[in-house]
């Protein structure tokens, strides 16, 4: 009886956790995700039903992914951001596609998906090296590693090539669900850490962390590694997604990911914010293309609203601050 | 050496980057220094020195301007539409830079009065603009470049009897003006003030919400001013024409000793940084390297020329 109990408490306990890192941190984005799930669903039902659920993940996948690597970086603060993210997934879509199954002739999962990770986790080094113990400005070293991972990309990979295997196909169709879980669950094992905690305060004040003790330059160090991580795993849902490699796909997705970040109200100075907000900011993004496709508006149109939408939602995410920190402090006079 | 301050050190330092870079030029490939290729660098160097005028206010002032290629696409495309339906050239300038100035306002404004990174304002607003831009023209810009401003971009114009076309010695007359504007005048001060320390800078009369709205609107308005310039260059509108200069913005800067943190810098720096960029880019692709190459190894080059000079200092200084 009494398990039960603890049960039900830490369940109760579990979902309000939830429901305040959700609609606390994430701003305006879960409610624009309801706004524009029921028009999509309104719109397209067969393309939202229950069983499209595996297809439809796996082909926002690659937006999810690139934004909850993105994440960390900016939770650093003084200016910490990683735009190489999204030519670091395309550097780990040519390498795996490239060298690992067509060169090595690699289909084994346990030696494609640690090599996607370890490319991964070496971008994330380099950046990590770069900005925090050389300590050039972070947005000018991913600068850089953008441009060498770019370039290194179409010079092993001019055109799109390759193939997939088919547990790797799967895993943007059926399976769509277990990469992210992936991701996901290890950022919820870092958030039990007292590394989460370090984080955090750094990206707040990292003058008042540094004071406390707190080791301010290898705790960002580990925050590039973490962004490169999951950099690796979102290459690997491209590469799941496009079932081949293709050089001009990756860059694409750093500027939409920061913007997903914003949305859902990730602090881009640092210190605020979650990986659920930035995932459910990536999924809105989807969601608005997906009921905009439908629709059949010109691409045009496309990039039109999805840069209001992004504006109105930071305004709007900005003035409910304001409007929370004037009661607060009515409330505290 | 002694009594220069740092940004004039890394401004100096940023020219003998490029004086160097010209040398090794001109030693590794024949005709580098060719009064051809000398004068298409200059012209290059100093559409993109123009280009980021604004990215170096806009950083001084702490901020970060990401609508640059945008706004710049904008002006090229909508000046040649415009003056393609006839109207008269000074007309469309007038209106395309009196849009841009509402536009880097808006900017200015929004990320400013409500303590949005403007990052994602500019990156944003941009986004809009180039989606607005591609539907009125169906993403098929069409239009010319009126003679006038073609002959003044031109490589192979000339000017006062000078073998460079008149954009050259106007840009210099335009680095005395910016560089003035920063260091002489109270508009000048207050940028470096607003950067320092926002929060001062408001006890001592500044209004940094002024401050951004205005210098954002310059920041747009030298970008059209690029994209009309780059119409000329090229002969016909292209949408697409500055996305070359969202990042090579702000490497100039960078390059140039400009700390992105805000408060310190010159204008001076970032025309040194634009040459640097410019000799490195003509070096590397005089080699024959592929542009992928090209663009890996110009990364590495900012990575290693900011690494010199342009560090951030440690927390531990900064207390």
């Amino acid at each position: 009886m009494s398990e039960q109990g603890a049960n039900t408490d830490s369940g109760y306990r579990l979902a309000r956790a939830i429901q305040r890192i959700v609609f606390s941190s994430a701003g305006f984005a879960p409610l624009l995700f309801v706004i524009l799930l029921a028009i999509n669903i309104w719109l397209n039902p067969a393309r939202f039903a229950p069983t499209a659920w595996g297809t439809l993940l796996g082909l926002a996948a690659p937006l999810i992914g690139a934004a909850v690597a993105s994440t960390p970086a900016f939770l650093g603060g003084r200016g910490g951001i990683d735009i190489s993210v999204g030519p670091l997934m395309g550097f780990v879509n040519a390498v795996v596609v490239l060298v690992f199954i067509q060169m090595l002739g690699a289909s084994s999962p346990f030696v494609i998906v640690p090599a996607a990770l370890l490319v991964g986790v070496a971008g994330g080094v380099v950046n990590a090296f770069l900005a925090t113990i050389l300590r050039i400005q972070p947005i000018v070293a991913t600068l850089g590693t953008y441009l060498v991972l770019v370039g290194a990309t179409l010079t092993i990979l001019p055109a799109p090539t390759g193939t997939v295997p088919p547990w790797l196909s799967q895993l943007a169709g059926t399976w769509s669900i277990l990469p992210l879980g992936c991701v996901l669950l290890v950022w919820w094992a870092i958030c039990r850490t007292p590394y989460y905690d370090q984080l955090m305060a750094v990206g707040s004040d990292d003058r008042a962390a540094y004071t406390a003790g707190v080791p301010v330059t290898k705790v960002r160090f580990l925050s590039f590694i973490i962004t490169g991580l999951f950099s690796g795993a979102a290459g690997l849902m491209l590469t799941a997604l496009i079932g081949s490699a293709d050089p001009a796909v990756g860059p694409t997705y750093t500027l939409i990911a920061i913007s997903a970040v914003a949305l859902g109200g990730v602090s881009l100075a640092g210190g605020r914010g979650s990986v659920i907000g930035a995932a459910i900011g990536a999924i809105d993004i989807f969601l608005l293309q997906s009921a905009l496709t439908y629709l059949n508006v010109s691409t045009f149109i496309l990039q039109i609203s999805y840069g209001a939408i992004l504006v109105l939602a930071i305004v709007l995410t900005a003035l409910q601050d304001r409007y929370m920190e004037q009661r607060a402090q009515r409330a505290g006079s | 050496m002694k009594n220069l301050s740092t940004d004039q050190r890394r401004a100096l330092g940023a020219f003998l980057i490029a004086i160097a870079l010209h040398m090794l030029g001109t030693l590794l490939i024949q005709g580098y220094s060719s009064a051809f290729s000398m004068r298409a660098m200059l012209v290059l160097a100093s559409l993109l020195a123009i280009a980021s005028i604004g990215q170096t206010l806009v950083i001084i002032l702490g901020g970060i301007d990401l609508s640059i290629p945008f706004v710049i696409g904008f002006a090229n495309v909508v000046s040649a539409q415009l003056y393609g339906d006839g109207m008269s050239f000074w007309i469309v300038c007038v209106i395309v830079l009196a849009l841009a100035l509402v536009i880097g306002a808006f900017n200015g404004l929004v990320s400013g009065g409500l303590n949005i990174h403007p990052l994602i304002v500019t990156l944003g607003v941009g986004t809009i603009i180039q989606g607005s831009v591609l539907l009125w023209t169906a993403g098929f810009p069409s239009g010319s470049a009126p003679a006038l401003l073609s002959d003044f971009v031109s490589i192979g114009g000339s000017a006062m009897g000078l073998p460079v076309p008149w954009l050259v010695p106007c840009f210099i007359v335009v680095i005395a003006v910016i560089t003035v504007l920063l260091v002489r005048t109270p508009y000048g001060r207050r940028v470096y003030a607003v950067g320092n320390n926002p929060r001062a800078a408001m006890l001592a009369l500044i209004s940094p919400l002024g401050m951004w709205t205005l210098t954002f609107a310059i920041s747009a308005f030298f970008a059209a001013v690029t994209g009309i310039l780059l119409l000329g260059f090229t002969g016909s509108a292209y949408g697409e024409v500055g996305q070359p200069y969202l990042f090579q913005t702000i490497a100039a800067v960078v390059i140039g000793g400009t700390a992105l943190v805000g408060g310190r810098g010159s204008y001076l720096g970032t025309v040194a940084g634009a040459l640097v960029l410019t000799e490195l880019n003509t070096l590397l692709i005089g080699l024959g390297l592929q542009p992928s190459v090209v663009q890996a190894a110009l990364g590495l080059v900012i990575i290693l020329l900011v690494s010199l000079y342009g560090r951030d200092p440690h927390v531990s200084t900064r207390i």
